[in-house]
Formats: structure tokens, C-alpha cells, sequence
């Protein structure tokens, strides 16, 4: 709470002209908000650039922010916005493929992210495997997977941010776990 | 590992995720634990989220640690904020131009072949009904090819007319004066001379000015007035014989 009225008063701040303010809503919330993205995209460039795109656009319409809801809230959703559209004109770009999408997303979530020579390959097998099975998944399951895993958003934060009841983003939560499981089964993580 | 797909479902998926991230209250957690010791499904499916659960963690804290965060976005965030006069109302333009940028970006083929269709034909038919805004009006036709007249131009007409009418008289009065057949008697002669000196002075008179009744009768006698062609013309009084 005391962190949300804070948030309200670098917005109040901002109104009036204090470029300062909008800096260090900037920096309170990047890294959570690269990680959002991070996780629906599943490339650094592509998190990095949507992150940029997200603070941007909340910039812009820092006068639309009624504060009705949380400033950590707004962001999410400019944020999850951004990465929709990303992924869709990602989409529009290659429609000539024949492979089925959710393979294409596991594809890019697999691309390997720089690997530290301290990692096992085992580590490193079940990364992978783990990000192609979040990969896989449909937009709207990943959304709320990322948001819970990434972010360590609430229920209720997660509710707030997509504008869905409570119970439709616990069942979407429980049906992802069902199918993350399985795909990692799928993909042969020993371990599952 | 048994398939997933064949492990029985419990009614109480909800509260096994609340329960899962730590959410639930202290009942809430007291009921769903007691409720995991009964039930085999619930049991197993918390079993294997929490282990999904832990991968994903792992996959997020290497992901996330390997990738710093820092200068590039705030640096370039901050370079906009700065340059960039806030709340400029020139936004509003960049951000409609944007958004249909996106639209036609994210838009299938055949939306973007209608789109264009449409504003083609669009076009078409403002172009259309301008050029018929802009036509001259056809001319309403006119009652062959009659003058029309306001009523000072039909007094002028009139006047005209009488002047001529006069004019002409007076010449005829002039030329029927020394006349061989009429030169023979005196009297003749003398009627004659009576007849052009009274001509003439009648002419050389400046005549009353017509009254309208008289007016519109020479009018229609000296046919300016069509349709009344079959009224008695107008005779002038001292209309000398010939």
C-alpha cells in the first residue's frame, strides 16, 4: 500500500512537469516489468524493446491514468498489451509457415539465452525444456503463468491487471500447470 | 510418470493453486491440507505443480540473471522523457497515426484489400456528388421569344413608338402639302394647306402625354402586347386622309 501511494504521488508529480518523477517510476518498476515481458516473449531483445515501448506509452498517456487502479496494475497491462501485439505482428509476419504456432513459440522460446560455462547440461536441458513448454502455451495461459511466476503477481493483482474475475484466472493458472506438465513430460524432463 | 491426462480431477482446483502460491488464509490453508490428506488426486496434482512450479523459478532467476537490466532502458527511456515536451497536444495526432498504423499492420490481406476498396469507392462517390453540386442549373425555358418587360420599359417602349408614330405622321403631313391632285383648287389647296398647318402644328405641338388606358392600347395596336391583336387599334384623332 505504501509503496501504490507512492506510486500515485510520482504520477501527481509527473502532471505537473517533473520529468524526475516519471525517472523513478521507470526505476522502480523495470525490472519487474522486463521480466513480464521476458517471459511472454521469450527473447532479451524483444523484452528489452517492449519494456522501452511500455514506459514510452505510459508516458504518453500519463494524463489518461484516472487512478482508478494501482500504477503497478497500469503498467502490467500496457505492458502485457505491448507483448500481444508484439507476438501478433510476429504472427502476421510469418503466416506463410506451416508448422503449428505453438511449436513456432517453443521454437523461439528455445533459442538459448547467453549460458554461463558454470551450468550443467542437465541445467541446461531442463531450462530449455521449460521455456519451450511456456512457449507453448496459448497467449491467454501464458499471460497468467508469466505474471505469477515472473512478476509474483497476486490473484488478485493478475485479476486486476487483465480485467478477468477471480476464479476465471485461478482456473486458467490451474489449466496451464496441467498443461506445462505435460509438455515437460512430453519433452522427456526426467525429472517430472 | 503417469500421463497426466489420466490422473482424476478434483472439484477444489481453485483452492489447490491458491494453496499452491501461498495465498490461501490460515483456515483456507488448515481446510485445503486436511482435504489433500483425504483426497489422492489433489494430493498428486499439488505434488507435480510444486515441481513445475520450482522449474519455472529456476528457468526465471537464470533468465533474469543473466540479463541486466539497466542503462540501455533506462538511459534511452530517460533521453525521451527529457527531449520530449510533455503533454504537447501534437501527441494526439502521432498516436491516431500510430494506431492505424498498427491496425493495417496487424490486419489480415483481405481486411487491408477492403479497406482500400472502400475508401476507393468512398472517393468515387464524393467526387460524384461534387461534380453534380457544381453543375450550372438548366435554364428554365422561355415563352418563345418574347420580350418581358417591367413597366417603366413598357412606358419607355411605348413613348418610343408614339414618337415615332408622330414622326412619321409629321413627314407624311409634310409631303401630302404641295400634292398635284389637291394643287389644282384653291380650296383644295387651301384644305390641303389647312390640313398640313394643323398637321404640322399639331405635331409641332408637344401632345399630352398618354394616359395608361391609352398606352397599353397603342401597345397592343402597335403589336407589343401579344394576344389582343384582334382589339380595335387606336386611331390617332388628327390621323390625316390620304
Amino acid at each position: 500500500m505504501e509503496t501504490a501511494t507512492s506510486d500515485e504521488q510520482m504520477v501527481e508529480r509527473a502532471l505537473t512537469g517533473d520529468p524526475e518523477a516519471f525517472g523513478q517510476i521507470v526505476q522502480r518498476w523495470e525490472r519487474r516489468i522486463f521480466a513480464l515481458a521476458f517471459g511472454m516473449l521469450g527473447r532479451e531483445e524483444d523484452a528489452r524493446d517492449a519494456t522501452q515501448e511500455t514506459f514510452l506509452a505510459a508516458f504518453r498517456n500519463l494524463r489518461g491514468f484516472r487512478g482508478e487502479a494501482r500504477v503497478s496494475s497500469w503498467l502490467h497491462r500496457i505492458a502485457v498489451n505491448q507483448c500481444i501485439t508484439r507476438q501478433r505482428r510476429a504472427k502476421v509476419r510469418s503466416e506463410t509457415g506451416l508448422e503449428d504456432e505453438a511449436e513456432k513459440n517453443a521454437a523461439v522460446f528455445a533459442l538459448p539465452a547467453e549460458v554461463s560455462p558454470a551450468r550443467t547440461a542437465e541445467h541446461q536441458e531442463r531450462s530449455v525444456a521449460v521455456r519451450r513448454a511456456v512457449g507453448a502455451l496459448p497467449p491467454d495461459l501464458r499471460q497468467v503463468v508469466v505474471m505469477k511466476e515472473f512478476e509474483e503477481l497476486t490473484f488478485q493483482e493478475i485479476s486486476d491487471v487483465l480485467d478477468l474475475p477471480l476464479s476465471t484466472v485461478k482456473s486458467r493458472l490451474y489449466t496451464a500447470l496441467r498443461q506445462l506438465q505435460l509438455r515437460l513430460h512430453k519433452f522427456g524432463d526426467a525429472k517430472m | 510418470m503417469r500421463n497426466m491426462n489420466e490422473r482424476p480431477v478434483c472439484h477444489r482446483a481453485e483452492d489447490l493453486v491458491t494453496y499452491l502460491y501461498g495465498e490461501a488464509n490460515k483456515a483456507e490453508a488448515r481446510d485445503f491440507a486436511s482435504h489433500m490428506q483425504r483426497c489422492d488426486a489433489c494430493r498428486a496434482e499439488f505434488t507435480v505443480f510444486h515441481q513445475v512450479h520450482d522449474s519455472i523459478v529456476a528457468w526465471r532467476n537464470e533468465a533474469l540473471g543473466s540479463v541486466l537490466v539497466s542503462e540501455p532502458i533506462k538511459s534511452s527511456v530517460a533521453q525521451t522523457v527529457s527531449h520530449s515536451t510533455p503533454f504537447v497536444q501534437p501527441e494526439r495526432k502521432l498516436s491516431a497515426l500510430a494506431a492505424l498504423r498498427q491496425f493495417f499492420t496487424v490486419s489480415p490481406l483481405w481486411l487491408r484489400g477492403a479497406t482500400a476498396f472502400a475508401g476507393f469507392l468512398l472517393c468515387a462517390l464524393m467526387g460524384l456528388a461534387i461534380s453534380r453540386f457544381w453543375q450550372t442549373p438548366v435554364e428554365v425555358a422561355k415563352n418563345g421569344n418574347e420580350p418581358q418587360f417591367n413597366q417603366s420599359d413598357f412606358d419607355r417602349k411605348v413613348q418610343k413608338r408614339v414618337d415615332e408614330e408622330l414622326a412619321r405622321q409629321r413627314k407624311v403631313a409634310e409631303e401630302n402639302v404641295p400634292t398635284p391632285e389637291l394643287a389644282g383648287t384653291p380650296n383644295t389647296r387651301k384644305n390641303g394647306n389647312q390640313l398640313a398647318s394643323t398637321a404640322v402644328r399639331s405635331n409641332s405641338q408637344p401632345r399630352n402625354r398618354l394616359n395608361k388606358q391609352e398606352r397599353e392600347q397603342l401597345a397592343a395596336d402597335l403589336g407589343l402586347i401579344p394576344g389582343r391583336e384582334d382589339e380595335t387599334p387606336f386611331v390617332f384623332p388628327d390621323e390625316p386622309q390620304q
